[in-house]
């Protein structure tokens, strides 16, 4: 499909025989970045004590990332603040800018988001090791468990542990691209039926388009989420 | 929706055609998969840089501050009220001072003023009692001259009175001891 398309922009950039080339896709990350920094510039450049309207909106945003860390992941999560806060901001605007016709949605491309889950398994998995040792390891050996069945759920929590990344990057590629396929397919109905039969597709194309704006909000949520659970259960030993 | 999406499903395959140049998943598509990573892995770690070093410390500061600065009134608030009760409580006893001041005041003035209406009492009573018992006094003593005014009075008249009779001169000390003697006897009928 064509909005999925990614095609160069500018001159080929070659790096050891690898295609680096500045495409539409980078320059929806470069936009989505520059939003979130002119956002955050203007959200924190005045400190007033009653603050305004972008102000407040961005006080906002830290306050529901931090809130939603400290409930995932408790105060041992502090230190990562940072990285949760700048990868929510980021997933959310890429999915919002893509929102935006004509535009780029980086996130529906599976290789980006696949990038980000096996970022985040590898840290988790380090900071993991890091914090406990071997112990670690006890991640996939519930407590609890009779040991009939421990060999089993040894496999189960092995390989659960393994889909994380999978499962963490194609839920948010795959809902991305399903909206905006849907929205599409819509769009060509209401292009194809015309004046006559056009308006009830078009009137679901709206809602629809309503509901990808929860969706774009809803999937970023639920990627730092995940990831705040995640750095849970490599923070926090539990089983 | 179920109905909706087979109606979708149909006449996507119906308008394939419609599609047939852009086809498949260009996500799929590994040309510009390295561009991606490439260019996803500096925009990203130039985006947490500057949040991580530049505005999250900014809004934190900010949010802090506000959080001080509420925390600060609100306990200024709270110190401001405790001083004015304790004044109110001040003002209070200085009123219940004041009012037993008065009403010792007032007492006290109060005793003062009976003695002294019952020493000016007792005074005019006094003079009042000496004022009786002299002018009684004066009343007998009076009484007294007048008895013998009388009796002078009453000699006078009864020689008088024997002369015209008799045109004979009594001795004037037989007269008096008469008319004493009559007036001793009568005396306590006029007195």
């Amino acid at each position: 499909m064509q909005q999925f398309t990614v095609y160069k922009i500018g001159p080929e950039i070659k790096i050891v025989g690898v295609d680096l080339s500045f495409t539409n896709a980078s320059l929806f990350m470069v936009i989505s970045a520059l939003v979130i920094i002119l956002f955050l510039f203007f959200g924190s450049k005045e400190k007033k004590i009653v603050p305004d309207k972008i102000q407040l909106v961005a006080e906002l945003f830290y306050t529901f990332v931090a809130k939603m860390i400290s409930d995932t992941a408790g105060s041992k999560a502090k230190p990562y603040f940072p990285f949760i806060f700048s990868l929510f901001m980021f997933v959310l605007f890429c999915n919002m800018v893509g929102m935006l016709p004509y535009s780029f949605t980086v996130t529906s491309h599976i290789i980006v988001t696949l990038i980000m889950a096996l970022f985040i398994f590898v840290a988790v998995t380090i900071i993991g090791f890091i914090k406990h040792g071997f112990k670690y390891l006890s991640i996939f050996v519930p407590s609890g468990v009779p040991v009939v069945l421990l060999p089993l759920i040894t496999v189960i929590e092995i390989i659960s542990y393994l889909s994380r990344p999978v499962s963490l990057s194609v839920r948010l590629f795959a809902n991305m691209m399903a909206g905006h396929t849907m929205l599409k397919v819509f769009g060509g109905f209401v292009v194809s039926l015309g004046v006559l039969g056009g308006w009830l597709p078009l009137s679901f194309s709206v809602a629809l388009t309503g509901l990808e704006i929860l969706v774009a909000f809803l999937q970023a949520y639920v990627f730092a989420i995940l990831t705040c659970i995640y750095l849970n259960d490599a923070l926090n030993l539990h089983h | 929706m179920k109905s909706l999406l087979s109606l979708v499903i149909a006449f996507t395959a119906t308008n394939i055609d419609l599609y047939a140049a852009e086809a498949g998943m260009p996500q799929l598509d590994p040309k510009y998969w390295a561009s991606q990573a490439f260019w996803l892995i500096l925009v990203f770690t130039t985006l947490f840089i500057s949040i991580s070093k530049f505005y999250l410390p900014k809004i934190k500061d900010n949010l802090d501050n506000r959080e001080n600065k509420i925390k600060e009134d609100l306990e200024n608030a709270n110190k401001f009220k405790e001083q004015s009760e304790q004044k109110l409580k001040e003002y209070e006893k200085i009123l219940d001072n004041a009012k037993k001041e008065v009403s010792k005041i007032h007492f006290e003035s109060k005793n003062i003023l009976d003695k002294n209406i019952q020493k000016k009492k007792d005074e005019i009573e006094k003079k009042i009692e000496q004022e009786i018992t002299k002018t009684q006094k004066e009343i007998i003593e009076i009484k007294k001259n007048s008895i013998t005014s009388i009796q002078n009075i009453s000699e006078n008249i009864a020689a008088n009175i024997i002369e015209k009779i008799s045109g004979d001169k009594l001795n004037e000390s037989n007269i008096k001891a008469t008319v004493e003697e009559v007036s001793k006897k009568n005396i306590g009928k006029y007195l």
